[in-house]
């Protein structure tokens, strides 16, 4: 991703509340070269009503590391957040978590 | 007016936010040569869309959602394809409107946010077109120069503007 903004103070992303076992599905997002890192964080917010802090945590996971789990659910509620940030031209993908 | 003859022309527009919010909405603060320009954008992602699937500019515009599973994603490209492409067909059909002469003064959240997704893959499909492929793509100066990494960088200007008008915080 382009670094467009000012570095930010990251945030931890909390993805650990809920046991795996009743979210046996995890949305991840891929870092790419070409989305902003502001649109980034503003499609998380949007998509997942996620905090700016827990979006641009999210965000900086993706950009950094490579990817991030943005949301752990069940496969058709996966699926349509999948369908979502397809939609937001976001690389994101769906697997089970194991 | 070219493409480049327009772009040279750019350097010297007086400095507006092309997308600003107000009270009740957004409006899109353009010159008519800028509409025009985006318009006809618009028209070419259009054709991109409904043109052949495996046209590698719009790869990136349909992600795999089980990458490691062909089972699974066939079957959601079976399902879902389909409905992504109508989805930014939509999208386009609301930003051509929202630019054109008869568009409206104030944009609603909904319109400002297909005008945002349908810029962002314009980019992305000039990404893939000037070969961005990693952080500081090593480009000599002959291409960061040329017209399609300009247009690449008016569109990411707009799309900086339009998300910052966006952001709820």
């Amino acid at each position: 991703m382009p670094t467009t903004l000012e570095p930010v103070e990251v945030v931890d992303p909390e993805l650990d509340d809920a046991p795996t076992t009743q979210h046996p599905w995890v949305v991840i997002v891929w870092n790419d070269p070409v989305n902003l890192m502001s649109y980034v964080t503003l499609v998380f917010q949007k998509l997942f009503g996620y905090s700016l802090e827990k979006a641009t945590g999210l965000m900086m996971d993706v950009h950094q590391e490579g990817r991030a789990v943005v949301a752990s659910c069940g496969r058709e509620e996966a699926e349509m957040h999948v369908f979502r940030l397809h939609e937001h031209s976001l690389w994101a993908t769906m697997e089970q978590d194991k | 007016m070219t493409l480049r003859e327009w772009l040279s022309r750019m350097g010297k527009r007086d400095f507006v936010p092309p997308v600003r919010a107000v009270d009740d909405g957004w409006v899109l603060q353009f010159q008519d040569e800028e509409r025009d320009l985006l318009i006809r954008l618009m028209g070419e992602l259009r054709e991109l869309l409904t043109g052949p699937e495996d046209n590698p500019l719009i790869i990136r515009l349909f992600p795999e959602a089980y990458p490691e599973d062909a089972e699974k994603e066939a079957e959601y490209q079976r399902l879902m394809r389909e409905e992504l492409v109508a989805s930014r067909l939509a999208a386009i059909d609301s930003v051509t409107e929202t630019l054109g002469p008869e568009g409206p003064a104030l944009l609603s959240e909904e319109e400002t946010f297909a005008f945002l997704q349908s810029v962002n893959a314009i980019r992305l499909v000039l990404g893939s077109m000037l070969g961005i492929n990693d952080e500081d793509p090593a480009d000599d100066a002959d291409e960061q120069d040329s017209s399609e990494h300009n247009l690449y960088d008016f569109l990411s200007w707009i799309l900086e503007w339009t998300v910052r008008s966006l952001s709820p915080n």
